[in-house]
């Protein structure tokens, strides 16, 4: 992947929360609880189980199939490889870039 | 002509039971009424009229409207006419559009964001009565709030396309809807943009608040607490029931207001607030927040934006 970056998940938490609770970065956080959209992923390689509700105005039907999902929603099942697939840019906060980390986990 | 208060938001939400459980538990609210639509109903302790929320089932998070009272009932047909007049469109929705509420105007702000006005709602009173009551009833739950404050719209802002809605989200609550400015924030140069913008219709700095963002959204519904150690108090009800606080207890420069963010189950972004801040009045000169101190103003103590407060909403 572009970063390279990895870090450990259990699988009974989601892959956001177990970046969050390791204090790594690389997926953007917002309300970590499915409806804000900014953790939106694709799960590249690997498998997930679906642990809540996640927002249809951030992630359609179609795209689920096509392995995007939000990242505060999902707990891994094996290891994982997922895209960080991008956020909004917002004014009031110019400057602050754009990221397009990878993640991998063990 | 006379707003006097928001009167209840409607929020989508992605699982009832999780976010009954969260409003009535970390917030405090109770749950008055369900319908058979599967809305559920829920007022602050310290309220009279008979709900400030109502949770509508949702495959997405987010707000479906806000409404605000009004004084009298005439003021209803008046302020349909003004919205007429300024261009607007407006709908009366006949009583029981709502359960136990009165006939409501029903209009789309500049933004998009869908606003009602209504001048009755079955009064059921507070938890302590109005005769010789106790300052607080026994069975509080989580933070206890008191009671629906205020809303934070997020408003499209792309002066680069001259689109502005914070701006005419401005006008239209001071030109049409008799709102007063007491505070914003100006961007660009010589501040010619307005970023933020906040108003209100009583004593309070706010009732209502416009931030820009690209797209029209809700950032916050906020309640009220008595004081700053009321704030601490609901971090710790956070903290226990595993809710994901969005800003630690703080202070705003903005409004003076001492305040903790959190998000409810489907994402939609709460406050606790405390302290009154300062008396609002119609002839106090507005405050203006420059670009350069835009951290100060949104969180006076680190004078630092956070990415997910200002970048994230529903």
């Amino acid at each position: 992947m572009q970063t390279g970056e990895s870090y450990p998940c259990a699988t009974n938490e989601s892959l956001l929360q177990g970046m969050l609770r390791l204090g790594r970065k690389g997926i953007p956080v917002g309300c970590v609880n499915g409806g804000c959209g900014v953790c939106k992923v694709r799960i590249a390689e690997g498998r997930v189980r679906v642990l809540g509700p996640i927002s249809r105005a951030h992630v359609t039907a179609e795209e689920e199939a096509l392995g995007y999902t939000l990242a505060c929603r999902v707990a891994p099942t094996v290891a994982v490889r997922l895209e960080v697939a991008g956020r909004l840019a917002k004014p009031i906060s110019k400057g602050f870039a754009a990221q397009a980390n990878h993640v991998l986990t063990k | 002509m006379g707003v006097m208060r928001i009167g209840h938001t409607n929020l989508r939400v992605m699982d009832m039971a999780a976010a009954v459980k969260h409003y009535e538990n970390v917030l405090g609210l109770k749950t008055t009424m369900q319908d058979k639509a599967g809305n559920v109903y829920l007022k602050c302790w310290d309220e009279w009229d008979k709900y400030s929320l109502i949770l509508t089932p949702s495959d997405q998070a987010g707000m479906n409207h806000v409404a605000y009272k009004v004084e009298k009932d005439a003021d209803l047909d008046a302020l349909q006419q003004r919205i007429e007049a300024s261009g607007g469109k407006a709908t009366m929705l006949p009583e029981g559009t709502l359960p136990s509420t009165g006939r409501m105007l029903q209009f789309n702000l500049p933004s998009g964001h869908e606003m009602r006005l209504f001048a009755h709602k079955e009064c059921v009173g507070t938890d302590v009565g109005s005769t010789n009551p106790d300052p607080w009833p026994d069975d509080i739950r989580g933070a206890g709030a008191h009671w629906l404050d205020h809303c934070l719209l997020m408003c499209e802002f792309d002066p680069g396309k001259g689109v502005n809605k914070v701006a005419e989200n401005t006008r239209f609550f001071i030109d049409v809807l008799d709102f007063f400015q007491t505070e914003q924030l100006t961007v660009g140069p010589d501040g010619a943009f307005q970023l933020a913008s906040f108003l209100s219709c009583s004593s309070k700095p706010h009732d209502i608040a416009f931030v820009g963002g690209p797209t029209p959204g809700i950032h916050h519904i906020s309640y009220f607490l008595d004081s700053w150690h009321d704030v601490l108090k609901a971090g710790d009800v956070m903290a226990k029931n595993r809710v994901r606080i969005d800003v630690a207890p703080t202070r705003h420069g903005i409004t003076r207001g001492e305040t903790i963010y959190f998000f409810d189950p489907s994402g939609n972004r709460n406050e606790t607030f405390a302290g009154l801040g300062y008396q609002a009045q119609r002839d106090r000169p507005v405050t203006t927040w420059t670009e350069d101190q835009a951290g100060r103003a949104i969180f006076y103590h680190t004078g630092v934006l956070s990415a997910s407060f200002t970048e994230v909403y529903t």
